[in-house]
C-alpha cells in the first residue's frame, strides 16, 4: 500500500515534510495576511477575466482557463520589483501551505471517483486498459536523459503532467524538489501548447492512422478538459454520425485519467519512471543542465 | 516515522490549529472565486469546502499519527471514495455540497500559491528552457498515442464493429 520513497533507509524520505511541517507548525503561516490577501486578489483578477477562447482555424482553439492567470500573474508578483510584499518569506510560505492544500485537491478528485465508481465496473475493458497507455510517456525519459535534464526527467515523462499529476510528484518529493520542477514546466507548457498541439495532433493522426473510431474517441480522454475539448473536434468530424458514442466515451475516458489516472501513476508510473531512471541515468545521462543548486533552508 | 519536528514534540493542538486556519482562509479564497467563475452559491459551496477541508485534515493528521509510511494522499483517497460511494449513507449529502465546488476553482486557488512558491526557483526554471517544450510535446504524443493503441488493440481482440 504504501508509495516506495527516494532512499533506502527510511530517513530520507520525509525531508520536505519536516521542512513544510516546521513553517506551518511553527511559523504561524495565516498571519502572513499579505500573501493571502495576494493570492486572493489573484485569484479574483483571474475569475472575472474568465476563459479566453482564440480561434485559430476552424477546428484548433486555445482556451486559457483563469488558472493559468493566477499561477503566472503569482510568478509575477514574486518576480516584479515594484512589489514589495511578496518576497522570500510569503514564497517559504506559499510552499508550506500548498503541500497541505495538495490533500483538498485530491479529496475532490477522490469524491468524483467515488461518486462514478460504479461506470468503471460497467464500462469495457478497453476503456480501462487503454488508462495503461498513458504510461508510454516513460518512453520519453531517455530523450530527456539525452537533453541534460536530471532527476527533472522523473517528474516530466512520469505522466501527461495535469493537475492531479503535478499534486502527487510535489507531494512526493516536495517543492524544491528537481521533479517538482519539472512536472511544473510540464503543467505550464502544457497549459500553454498543449490544447494546440493535440488539435494538430489527432487531425494529423486521423488523415494517416486507421484505428478504432472508439480508440480515437477514449484515446482524447487525457486527462485535461480543454485537451480533450480539442482532441474531441476533428474526432467528432472524422467519423460522422457516431457523435454520441464519441462524446460518451471521450468524457468518461477523460474522467477515468482524472480520477483513477492518479493511482496508476501512484503506484505504478512513478515508481516505473524511477527504476528506468537509476537504470539509464548513469548510462546515458548528459551534463546537467541547471547550474546552481540552492539549498535555501539555512538561509 | 521520526519525529517530524525538530525537537521532540509530536503534531501539537497548536499545529492542529494552524492547519485549521489555512485551510479556513482557503476555502474562503475558494469559495469566491467559485462564486466569481460559476454563481455556485456561497453557503453550500462553503459547506462543500468545509467537507473537503475535514478530509484533508483527517490524511494528514492520519500520516503523521500513525506508525505506517503511507503518504497522505492515499488516506485522503480513500476516505472521499468511500464517503462518496454511492450506497453509503453520507453519499448524498457529500456529493451535494461537493458539487458546488468546481474541481478548477480549487485548482485556480492552489496555482496561485504554486506561482508565489515557484518565484523562489525561477532560475532553475529558466534552464530548462526550450527542452522542456520538446519534451512536453512528446509526453502528450506519448500520452495519446499510447491510449490509442492500446484502447484500439482491445477493441479488435473484444470484436468492437467499427460503426
Amino acid at each position: 500500500m504504501s508509495i516506495p520513497k527516494k532512499g533506502n533507509d527510511g530517513q530520507v524520505e520525509h525531508i520536505y515534510r519536516e521542512k513544510t511541517d516546521r513553517r506551518i507548525l511553527r511559523k504561524n503561516p495565516w498571519r502572513d495576511y499579505r500573501l493571502h490577501g495576494t493570492v486572493l486578489i489573484l485569484v479574483v483578477i483571474a475569475e472575472l477575466i474568465g476563459t479566453i477562447n482564440i480561434p485559430i482555424t476552424k477546428d484548433v482553439v486555445i482556451t486559457i482557463m483563469p488558472l493559468i492567470f493566477t499561477i503566472i500573474l503569482g510568478l509575477v508578483f514574486y518576480l516584479a520589483k515594484p512589489i514589495t510584499w511578496i518576497k522570500r518569506r510569503q514564497a517559504r510560505i506559499a510552499e508550506g501551505a500548498m503541500m497541505l492544500f495538495i490533500g483538498v485537491l485530491i479529496a475532490k478528485l477522490a469524491i468524483s471517483s467515488g461518486q462514478s465508481l460504479h461506470l468503471i465496473f460497467d464500462m469495457g475493458p478497453a476503456l480501462i486498459l487503454q488508462e495503461l497507455g498513458h504510461l508510454a510517456t516513460i518512453l520519453i525519459l531517455p530523450l530527456a536523459l539525452l537533453l541534460g535534464f536530471k532527476e527533472e526527467a522523473i517528474g516530466m515523462t512520469n505522466s501527461i503532467g495535469r493537475e492531479p499529476n503535478v499534486a502527487v510528484v510535489v507531494d512526493k518529493y516536495g517543492f524544491n524538489s528537481p521533479e517538482s520542477r519539472g512536472v511544473f514546466a510540464i503543467f505550464i507548457i502544457g497549459s500553454v501548447i498543449g490544447t494546440i498541439f493535440i488539435s494538430f495532433l489527432v487531425s494529423f493522426s486521423l488523415s494517416f492512422i486507421p484505428l478504432h473510431p472508439y480508440a480515437y474517441a477514449m484515446a482524447s480522454g487525457v486527462g485535461s478538459a480543454s485537451m480533450n475539448a480539442a482532441a474531441i473536434g476533428p474526432t467528432l468530424a472524422a467519423f460522422p454520425g457516431m457523435e454520441t458514442s464519441i462524446e460518451a466515451f471521450a468524457g468518461f475516458s477523460n474522467l477515468l485519467s482524472f480520477c483513477v489516472g492518479i493511482y496508476i501513476v501512484i503506484f505504478i508510473a512513478l515508481p516505473l519512471t524511477e527504476k528506468m531512471y537509476k537504470w539509464l541515468e548513469p548510462k546515458i545521462g548528459r551534463e546537467y543542465i541547471v547550474k546552481t543548486e540552492e539549498d535555501d533552508e539555512n538561509a | 516515522m521520526p519525529d517530524l519536528i525538530d525537537g521532540s514534540e509530536n503534531v501539537s493542538v497548536h499545529g492542529i490549529l494552524n492547519w485549521i486556519i489555512l485551510l479556513f482562509i482557503f476555502s474562503v479564497i475558494t469559495v469566491i472565486g467559485n462564486y466569481l467563475g460559476y454563481k455556485h452559491p456561497m453557503t453550500d459551496s462553503l459547506v462543500g469546502m468545509g467537507i473537503l477541508s475535514l478530509i484533508t485534515l483527517a490524511g494528514v493528521w492520519l500520516e503523521r499519527e500513525l506508525p505506517l509510511n503511507i503518504s497522505s494522499i492515499i488516506y485522503i483517497s480513500v476516505f472521499g471514495i468511500v464517503l462518496a460511494y454511492p450506497g453509503m449513507p453520507t453519499s448524498d449529502f457529500v456529493l451535494h455540497y461537493v458539487s458546488q465546488v468546481e474541481l478548477l476553482s480549487i485548482v485556480t486557488v492552489f496555482l496561485a500559491y504554486v506561482g508565489i512558491g515557484m518565484g523562489k526557483s525561477w532560475d532553475e526554471f529558466k534552464a530548462l528552457g526550450w527542452r522542456a517544450i520538446v519534451i512536453t510535446i512528446l509526453v502528450i504524443a506519448a500520452t495519446y498515442y499510447g491510449a490509442a493503441i492500446v484502447a484500439h488493440i482491445v477493441l479488435v481482440l473484444t470484436g468492437v464493429p467499427a460503426v
